[in-house]
């Protein structure tokens, strides 16, 4: 691969990329939103994310798809412990160590 | 440096960013190596694949233009890469009201460094005046950037030596599971949550990781449904 494509690519997707996180800030921000756009966009959040944790989870490309006992498991405790003290250290350690035990203990 | 001028730069970091953000940064390190190993192996040279980290900073993206580049089609590669990204949409739209106050530099600026861990806990700083709130951002997002330089760069060097077998690719599924608990303060945001969960489940085959765009936009038709639905 030449050095220009290379460039060409890189710099395209760096485009495209600032322009996908860039583009509803700045047509948006400076204008007053209808209730319904609010009401939209107060969704995103939980909707994005709950999406982003399957895929990552259940990540179809991986050989071991699907979601195990040991990563349900340490996505409840996660959820639980979140919940309950607010931190996302502690969220990580609590979540992680349920995984390893639960994975150790199935074999 | 000038103490000052030390001391003028420690004032601006954002200590609530830094204890918030740092859990984000441990899952980080397995992906760093992980792309890092994968610019050794892609026929990109090493110079333009490191370059990914400084001008896309978008890790997953990144990881398909480093596979992909040279062996599909130029349009294939960038296409893909969109599409990866196509969620950044959402978030865009999602943070603009936190934006109208902000200056136009900083309206600029964020977009560059909004990616997943980022846009997980700014969401939720919607109860920040708009000083505290660029703050807060700033920090993120210079920790997020410069950590992924370094990682990117240790990756390319000793991209082999972590092991992959203590799972750690598993970590921001459950920080992101427990902010979205956080997230969940009623009804509508329960029902979006949840139908996002069992539509990108369905929906898990689609190329290009799709469903997660289809998915995420049936949670959000939900979650509005559902407070149109409220009694006022």
């Amino acid at each position: 691969m030449s050095g220009i494509e290379a460039i060409v690519i890189v710099a395209l997707v760096a485009v495209g990329t600032y322009l996908s996180r860039g583009a509803m800030i700045l047509l948006l921000a400076d204008r007053e939103l209808p209730d319904n756009t609010l009401r939209a966009l107060r969704q995103v959040g939980p909707a994005v994310l709950a999406a982003l944790v399957v895929t990552f989870v259940a990540d179809p490309s991986q050989a071991n798809r699907g979601v195990s006992l040991a990563e349900g498991a340490a996505l409840v405790v996660s959820c639980g412990v979140h919940w309950r003290w607010k931190s996302l250290l502690v969220t990580l350690i609590a979540g992680m160590s349920a995984f390893w035990l639960v994975r150790g203990l199935s074999g | 440096m000038p103490s000052s001028t030390r001391s003028s730069l420690l004032t601006r970091i954002d200590r609530d960013a830094v204890r918030e953000g740092l859990p984000l940064l441990v899952p980080a390190v397995p992906f760093g190596f992980i792309l890092g190993l994968e610019i050794n192996n892609s026929l990109l040279p090493t110079e333009a694949g490191f370059s990914t980290s400084a001008v896309i900073f978008a890790g997953a993206a990144q990881l398909a233009v480093v596979t992909l580049a040279g062996t599909v089609s130029m349009v294939t590669v960038v296409v893909t890469a969109m599409v990866i990204n196509a969620r950044h949409i959402m978030y865009s739209a999602a943070v603009a009201p936190l934006m109208t106050k902000q200056p136009l530099w900083f309206r600029l600026l964020a977009p560059f460094v909004l990616i997943d861990q980022i846009f997980a806990l700014a969401v939720t700083k919607r109860h920040y005046d708009a000083k505290k709130f660029r703050r807060y951002y700033l920090t993120l997002g210079a920790m997020f950037f410069l950590t992924w330089q370094c990682l990117t760069i240790l990756g390319i060097v000793f991209g082999d030596v972590l092991p992959t077998s203590l799972g750690l690719g598993l970590a921001p599924a459950l920080m992101f599971a427990g902010i979205v608990v956080t997230m969940i303060t009623g009804r509508p945001a329960a029902i979006a949550a949840v139908t996002a969960v069992v539509v990108t489940l369905i929906t898990l085959d689609l190329p290009n990781r799709t469903g997660l765009l289809v998915g995420a936009l049936a949670g959000v038709l939900a979650g509005y449904l559902a407070e149109g639905r409220q009694p006022q």
